[in-house]
């Protein structure tokens, strides 16, 4: 292992590449998903809820749901009377994008408009935190009316300001004031283990393997099994089993909620090299509650 | 040389994530290779801390013989980060790690380091908006070297119940290993609740799934709470929670042992108090650990850090990584299945009633083809492939284009954490973009530092 012996303060890559003696990749932020909907290890959609000094965001669209505490008058408008209010651009920076494409009934087409995702909406704003930016929202029930008002864009990461707001250090931690104890991990499903066995959740198959012992069946194409399938050890072609295909909603070939959320680490089984890791033959139960005798 | 103050401190890693698993024994540290430039990594055994979990102290550093995500009785080992005080001792000085000898320097002894940890777990709250439904673990400032548990305490659970979020403990420094870190063991993935109904009780087939049973559904709302479709701020997506499958979906009130929240440090020198805090997560395994995600919240971290643009610093390492993981991802997903019935497929349709069709032609999207294809581009890059690439590539700001042509972009037949077809960083984007312009015009990029252990 390689040890790092000094890091310069202003050195923020190297500080923010800095995995620590002992810790293996996967303790490492350049492991978890991003792409979160919800995620699986946090929902890293709630950093932005704050990142405007007075309001607070909804993570996954620009409506406002809240104002903080002390927040002036003109910004409490967007909380009062049950209008909801959304976010459409800042510092000119639109912050949604229309939706196009073919409808289902043809000759039709789609006109809509989807909220972008706040990381890469947002990129151009934060480097102007300390400083305030023109936010313009719009009435949900009223388009035409859009209200604007100048707010103060938040350091993502934790500095120290001088007198005058100047950054004196900056360190690669975000902010407290972003997010709180269980801020960042709110959103994910509860219980974890849903996620895995939830509808359509193979966009991160990198930390949850999809498709796996995949190799060419007798016509050349790909075959393999679905990880979530209990049973793979069919002989020939493979079989992707899933409940979309089957048309079976709870396929019971497939491990259930009630096996994860009692067994998630016996039935879950780790892929290298894209295969299944050898099964132990002595699998211990994972202990659970035995059921009440009822009275 | 002897020091007489310390500036500043901070805790690096700066953020850190621990990987829940029930095994008494954490995870060793390990490491990745590439052998094979479109091969899977290689786990390789590294250099890992041996803890006597009584007394703090590191018994020794050896690296392990193999890569074992098990213990022998089957039961995940738990990944327990360590988190390092580092001290710059002078302005503008550098930041090295933090040890024992330099608090003797100024005459602290180890304790003089205070650690705290906050964690939390608010997925109830997040849904039923009753801040009594926050789970929250805090240990106050202390510094010994005990196992220290933290304890999730809740004001809607019954009387006594906690949810044990794991261990924190301060490592005892020692002359061989004098260092001032700290270590967060994660919980065992375990799920709690509500007690049973008197129906499920009588149930045959009921199947208590429970570690303790935790929640009093006199005091919350959890159990029996819906997402209701008038309610604009529920999750996204909605109704990701244990439930009987009934309609309209009702929670079943069940939590889990994940958590996150901050790790702090204080230290009182003689005119003035330092403290510094780093952010720790605990999230479940990678279950397929020789990879990494196409988008990660690394991405997210250094585009805040660093911006969108690149101002000529792209290099080699970057785009082989980027590309990597594209096809580490493409590799287990069954791309087939997902062009037409599921995933973006089928979202399109639901959301914004598009046409239902195949994303891709059906011919060219068997996953053996497209893996092939991201090799093809990763092993030949200055051959004008990634200059396609990167035409393909999809920007933020595209994400709502469902025409043929725009769902056919990259990353392909994923999604966003817009709920729209994914986009790369911006920041990602532009380092794929600048290098293909490079090579276009017969221009070398600079190798870059391969991925290393700690930097």
């Amino acid at each position: 292992m390689k040890k790092a012996s000094s890091i310069e303060p202003k050195n923020l890559t190297a500080q923010l590449h800095y995995r620590g003696e002992g810790n293996p990749p996967s303790s490492h932020p350049s492991t978890a998903v991003s792409n979160c909907y919800p995620g699986l290890e946090m929902d890293f959609r709630n950093v932005w809820k704050h990142i405007f000094e007075g309001i607070v965001l909804l993570e996954y669209s620009n409506l406002v749901t809240g104002v903080e505490p002390g927040a002036d008058e003109k910004i409490q408008r967007l909380v009062s009377s049950g209008i909801q209010y959304e976010l459409i651009s800042a510092d000119g920076i639109p912050m949604t994008a229309p939706v196009t494409g073919p409808f289902r009934h043809s000759p039709e087409k789609i006109h809509d408009t989807i909220s972008l995702e706040w990381s890469n909406a947002l990129a151009e704003i934060l480097p102007k935190a300390g400083q305030f930016v023109l936010c313009k929202f719009q009435n949900n029930n009223n388009l035409r009316e859009i209200l604007s008002i100048d707010l103060k864009v938040r350091h993502f990461f934790d500095v120290d300001l001088n007198r005058n707001g100047k950054v004196v250090s900056q360190r690669v931690v975000i902010a407290r004031e972003l997010a709180g104890p269980g801020d960042l991990t709110q959103s994910l499903c509860s219980p974890w283990q849903n996620d895995y066995r939830e509808c359509d959740c193979f966009y991160w198959a990198a930390s949850r393997p999809d498709f796996v012992n995949v190799e060419p069946g007798k016509d050349g194409k790909s075959k393999g099994n679905n990880w979530m399938q209990k049973d793979r050890t069919e002989s020939g072609d493979k079989k992707y089993i899933s409940d979309a295909e089957d048309g079976i909603a709870g396929n019971p070939v497939l491990i259930s909620y009630q096996d994860l959320f009692a067994a998630w680490e016996e039935n879950l089984r780790f892929i290298i090299a894209g295969k299944d890791e050898p099964l132990k033959k002595s699998v211990k139960k994972v202990k659970v509650l035995k059921k009440k005798k009822s009275k | 040389m002897a020091i007489h103050d310390i500036h500043e401190i901070r805790i690096l890693p700066a953020f850190a994530i621990a990987r829940l698993g029930s095994s008494p024994e954490p995870m060793d540290n390990y490491d990745w290779s590439v052998p094979d430039p479109v091969g899977y990594r290689r786990l390789v055994p590294a250099e890992t801390f041996y803890i006597d979990s009584n007394t703090g102290k590191i018994l020794s550093r050896k690296k392990p013989d193999e890569v074992r995500f098990r213990d022998s009785k089957n039961r995940i080992r738990p990944i327990s980060p360590f988190l390092e005080a580092w001290a710059c001792f002078k302005r503008n000085g550098p930041l090295v790690p933090l040890t024992q000898k330099h608090l003797n320097e100024l005459d602290l002894r180890a304790s003089a380091i205070k650690w705290r940890v906050q964690l939390g777990n608010n997925k109830a709250f997040r849904r039923t908006k009753d801040p009594r439904d926050k789970i929250l673990a805090d240990t106050g400032f202390y510094s010994d070297f005990t196992k220290r548990l933290l304890l999730g305490r809740c004001d809607n659970f019954l009387k006594g119940k906690k949810i044990p979020f794991g261990f924190g403990q301060y490592i005892k420094p020692t002359p061989n290993f004098p260092e001032i870190r700290f270590r967060f063991t994660p919980a065992g993935g375990f799920v709690y609740g509500p007690p049973p109904t008197k129906d499920q009780e009588k149930s045959s087939t009921f199947r208590s799934v429970l570690k303790d049973i935790v929640y009093d559904t006199h005091l919350g709302h959890w159990k029996g709470y819906q997402d209701l479709d008038t309610d604009p701020t529920t999750t996204a997506p909605a109704s990701i929670f244990a439930n009987a499958g009934s309609d309209p979906v009702r929670s079943l009130g069940y939590l889990d042992d994940e958590c996150d929240g901050i790790l702090e440090l204080e230290l009182q020198l003689k005119t003035k108090k330092l403290k510094a805090f780093a952010r720790i997560i605990a999230g479940p395994p990678t279950f397929a650990p020789d990879g990494a995600p196409v988008r990660t919240v690394g991405d997210e971290l250094e585009q805040a850090l660093l911006g969108t643009l690149l101002n000529g610093k792209v290099n080699r390492a970057d785009i082989e990584n980027i590309l990597r993981r594209a096809m580490e991802t493409v590799r287990l997903m069954n791309s087939s299945l997902m062009n037409h019935s599921v995933g973006m497929a089928w979202a399109d349709s639901s959301q914004y009633g598009r046409a239902s069709q195949p994303i891709m032609d059906p011919n060219v999207v068997d996953n053996l083809a497209i893996v092939s294809r991201h090799e093809q581009v990763l092993l030949a890059l200055e051959s004008g492939s990634l200059a396609w690439f990167s035409r393909l590539l999809r920007h933020y700001n595209e994400v709502g284009d469902l025409t043929d042509e725009g769902r056919r972009k990259m990353p392909a037949l994923m999604r966003g954490a817009d709920g729209s077809h994914l986009a790369l960083t911006r920041r990602m984007v532009q380092k794929i973009q600048e290098a293909a312009d490079l090579f276009q015009q017969h221009k070398h990029i600079v190798p870059g530092k391969k991925p290393k252990n700690n930097q």
